[in-house]
């Protein structure tokens, strides 16, 4: 085959002779006696070291003195890293004391926001449902003057020798007159004496121009009650123990009775307030009260319930009920 | 008519000549400073002649009382419906805005609270130099009108008299504001809802309103409430005197500063200093102890107290009274408490238009209350307060936070912006104050709110002198300063109780205003001190 030529012709690429000649550092016996701990400076002194070992071999000295100073350079890296790996365990060890001084801080926060609290009386829970006994200070009752809650009086007299009902009434600004009714009522409230020696309901009885029965005891604790059904259902709560139904085994019964008197209020026909009272019938059955054998809340409502609809009259009632009408009269006498 | 012929004339000329555009333009020009010329002495000559409403309008003399003017019927603005359809009649009022335009001149005219239209146009017999003499009247100036009340197809929305206006006939300046007035009667009622960020929020701030008051008192808001605070003392008064009560007049110059000792006033008495009181409390009693038996005042109360509040004035109007009983302080505080549902009553019935014009501008919400009045005790007061979170002692005084959250409770729970609290303790109250005989923490006192702020204080006195001392020493002031005022217990004294009001406090939240200088006619506190 032919001989190939380049194309390109060939330079020679020459040094510069303008600069200083530089000497080679790492190679530099001087860099032996630093002793720096950087990996960079280690490998230089190792490299130096095996440089210098393998130019005077004859000289036993300094062989051992590049061994010393490896072993003295591994101490020194060992040392390192046993600092750091102390200070680590010994901040860590701060943290956790720090945590635990925090822990410690919150347990007297708790503690000391727990002696703060109110202490209330707790009674048995089973026997109320649940619902805390707090001291009532007042119950505030906002009702209508066209809708008289006659169930406080029932169970004002009712509760006449268990406890003792004391009410204060009051006319709202709202309401410029409150009728000759709610005034018969009121006056019908005062002839019930108050028995200081009894347990005490303490009741503000409020007229207003408001449309629907509002029962309110503490502002902050708990929400409105709406509906005459359920005050008797929490006076009830709160009463005597003969008239807590809620471990009774007529529980469900009691309510779906009360149930019945809160539809019965809110008919408009004289037809479905009828029909209500063919359910009543259906729940007396052949007992004597809707509560049993005994006179129970329920009977307080449906008793203050027919009061307030004087459209159902005798005609209305079966025979049942009128009976059953006549026995509870004695106990509420209205 | 003539002119106009020989312009034809000339048109025709320069036609049939044929002439250059440089003589046609010349004469246009002399044509034309001809006719500014003509028109000049037309306007003047008709200026002059021409005004047939001459001493219909105009500039009134000074009133001099001269003669007595029987013959003119002045309707106020509030009756001019009953007006309509029956002729001419007088009215005298403000210029509260006056727009002109073209030949008619509209003008609001204010009376009061009461505002109605008037309008003026060019007719038969009203002249434009009328209507411009009209629309030149500044604002707040006193003019007296000759006008007929017609009805109107549409409202007019701006007016409290909206179903009529004014068609004037005369019309004649009484007494002429200056052109330049410090803030606008507009600007001052506008109302302090900002729903529509469209419309105007030029709003005048508290100062300016006191420092031009005389002004700012022109404002429908203004004009009712204070005869609301009217209506406030008149109640007082007649509801206190139906039950027996007797107005007295006590001194406000006093020789010692009896109460507290402090926050008193120093008056230069000839050679001598003497203080202004505090309350008229040492001399109602005095009256009790004199056999009077039930007695009330109406006057100014001193209180050196440097404090910048919405709710303090160093000089208010105090209503006070104070009441012998039988047996039990409660009687006057049952007396009390009556009154104030009585008052509310009243104001709620009687003054109905009032609040509802100061509701155009502030927001006035209904105040409640219930009758009998809600009497609580102080015990049950901190137990609400604790229940809701607040930490505070027995026998610790309430401080004003506490006293706003209470009343937001009571609110809450009873739906009533007035309430009593009995039974303070006595450690809180001054050396006169009766204790509990029942329990000797407390004491036979109480006070009054109204929106969660106090606006009486008042306990049972003690009326035996050796006791009244033995408390005296107790609270560690000097007897002998009280010397005269221990005395008049000697001779014999009846068992007594009482309380005092502040009135502008009474209308500043019964109204529900935030700043009791809205309802101070002048007011004073440690900043001001004029007008």
């Amino acid at each position: 085959m032919y001989e190939l030529k380049t194309l390109l012709p060939q330079f020679d690429i020459k040094l510069p002779t303008c600069m200083y000649p530089l000497k080679n550092v790492s190679l530099a016996a001087d860099s032996l006696a630093s002793g720096s701990s950087t990996s960079a400076s280690t490998s230089a002194s190792t490299s130096s070291c095996k440089l210098e070992a393998n130019r005077i071999d004859r000289t036993g000295r300094n062989a051992a003195t590049c061994a010393l100073d490896l072993d003295s350079l591994g101490r020194q890296i060992q040392r390192l890293l046993k600092d750091d790996t102390a200070s680590v365990a010994a901040r860590q060890e701060k943290v956790l004391k720090q945590l635990e001084e925090l822990k410690a801080q919150l347990g007297q926060i708790r503690a000391g926001l727990g002696v703060c609290g109110k202490t209330f009386q707790h009674t048995t829970a089973f026997q109320n449902g649940g619902l805390k006994e707090v001291p009532l200070q007042d119950v505030v009752i906002n009702g209508h003057p066209n809708f008289i809650p006659y169930a406080l009086l029932a169970l004002k007299n009712a509760w006449r020798n268990l406890y003792t009902i004391d009410v204060k009434t009051f006319t709202h600004s709202t309401m410029a007159d409150i009728g000759p009714a709610a005034r018969e009522f009121e006056a019908n409230l005062a002839k019930v004496p108050v028995n200081p020696a009894l347990p005490k309901i303490s009741v503000t009885l409020i007229w207003k121009n408001c449309e629907h029965t509002e029962m309110i005891s503490s502002p902050t604790m708990y929400v409105p009650i709406y509906g005459e059904v359920n005050i008797i259902r929490y006076l009830g709560r709160v009463g005597p123990a003969e008239y807590r139904y809620e471990g009774s085994p007529l529980c469900n019964e009691i309510d779906l009775v009360l149930d019945i008197c809160y539809q019965l209020l809110r008919c408009n026909t004289h037809k479905t307030q009828v029909a209500m009272v063919r359910l009543l019938d259906k729940r007396l059955q052949k007992q004597q009260y809707f509560g049993g054998s005994q006179m129970s809340v329920a009977d307080v409502g449906v008793y203050s319930s027919l009061i307030r609809m004087p459209a159902v009259t005798e005609k209305d009632l079966t025979p049942a009920l009128v009976a059953w009408r006549k026995r509870a009269k004695l106990v509420v006498q209205i | 008519m003539v002119e106009d012929k020989e312009q034809v004339a000339n048109g025709e000329q320069v036609s049939k000549k044929g002439a250059k555009k440089l003589a046609k333009a010349a004469k246009k020009a002399e044509q034309k400073a001809e006719n500014a010329s003509t028109a000049a002495a037309n306007n003047a000559g008709g200026d002059s002649a021409e005004d047939h409403a001459a001493g219909r309008y105009g500039l009134s003399e000074m009133i001099q009382s001269k003669d007595k003017r029987s013959e003119r019927n002045f309707v106020p603005v509030s009756e001019l419906s009953g007006q309509v359809g029956k002729g001419l009649v007088w009215v005298r009022g403000r210029v509260h805005t006056s727009r002109a335009k073209g030949k008619q001149c509209f003008l609001i005219l204010r009376q009061q609270s009461s505002t109605v239209q008037c309008i003026l146009a060019v007719g038969d017999v009203i002249s434009k130099q009328m209507v411009k003499f009209a629309g030149n009247i500044p604002k707040e100036s006193i003019i007296d009108i000759q006008a007929k009340p017609v009805a109107v197809s549409s409202k007019i929305e701006s007016c409290t008299e909206q179903s009529l206006e004014l068609s004037v006939e005369q019309i004649f300046v009484i007494s002429q504001a200056k052109a330049q007035l410090p803030l606008q009667i507009e600007d001052a009622s506008r109302p302090e809802n900002a729903d529509d960020a469209e419309g105007l929020n030029i709003r005048v701030n508290q100062d300016t309103r006191l420092d031009n008051r005389v002004l700012d008192l022109r404002t429908p808001a203004n004009q009712a409430i204070f005869r609301l605070e009217a209506g406030v003392c008149r109640l007082f008064r007649d509801i206190l005197t139906e039950q027996g009560f007797t107005e007295i007049h006590t001194p406000k110059i006093i020789s010692a500063a009896s109460e507290g000792g402090a926050n008193v006033f120093t008056v230069s008495y000839f050679k001598d200093s003497a203080y202004l009181a505090q309350s008229p409390q040492l001399y109602k009693q005095m009256a009790i102890a004199a056999d009077f038996d039930k007695v009330y005042t109406v006057g100014a109360v001193f209180r050196a107290e440097d404090s910048n509040t919405h709710r303090h004035l160093t000089e208010f109007v105090g209503l006070d009274l104070e009441m012998a009983f039988k047996y039990h302080y409660h009687e006057v505080l049952h007396t009390i408490g009556n009154t104030f549902t009585s008052i509310f009553k009243g104001l709620r019935d009687k003054y109905a238009k009032e609040i509802e014009s100061v509701g155009q501008q502030y927001k006035v919400d209904a105040f409640k209350f219930l009758e009998p009045p809600l009497i609580l005790q102080f015990a049950d007061g901190v137990a609400m307060l604790r229940e809701a979170g607040v930490e505070t002692g027995d026998e610790e005084d309430l401080s004003t936070p506490n006293e706003k959250l209470l009343g937001r409770l009571v609110k809450a729970k009873y739906d009533t912006d007035f309430y009593i609290l009995d039974k303070f303790p006595l450690a809180i109250r001054p050396f006169y104050t009766m204790p509990d005989p029942n329990n000797p923490v407390y004491s036979n006192s109480y006070d009054m709110f109204m929106r969660g702020e106090e606006i009486l204080s008042g306990a049972q006195r003690i009326h035996d002198p050796e006791y009244l001392i033995e408390r005296a020493k107790h609270h560690g002031i000097d007897t002998s300063k009280i010397a005269a005022y221990i005395e008049s217990f000697r001779y014999g004294c009846p068992p007594h109780a009482g309380g005092g009001i502040g009135m502008e406090r009474v209308v500043m939240l019964y109204l529900g205003l935030d700043n009791i200088r809205k309802t101070s006619m002048f007011p004073r506190d440690p900043k001001r001190l004029t007008p």
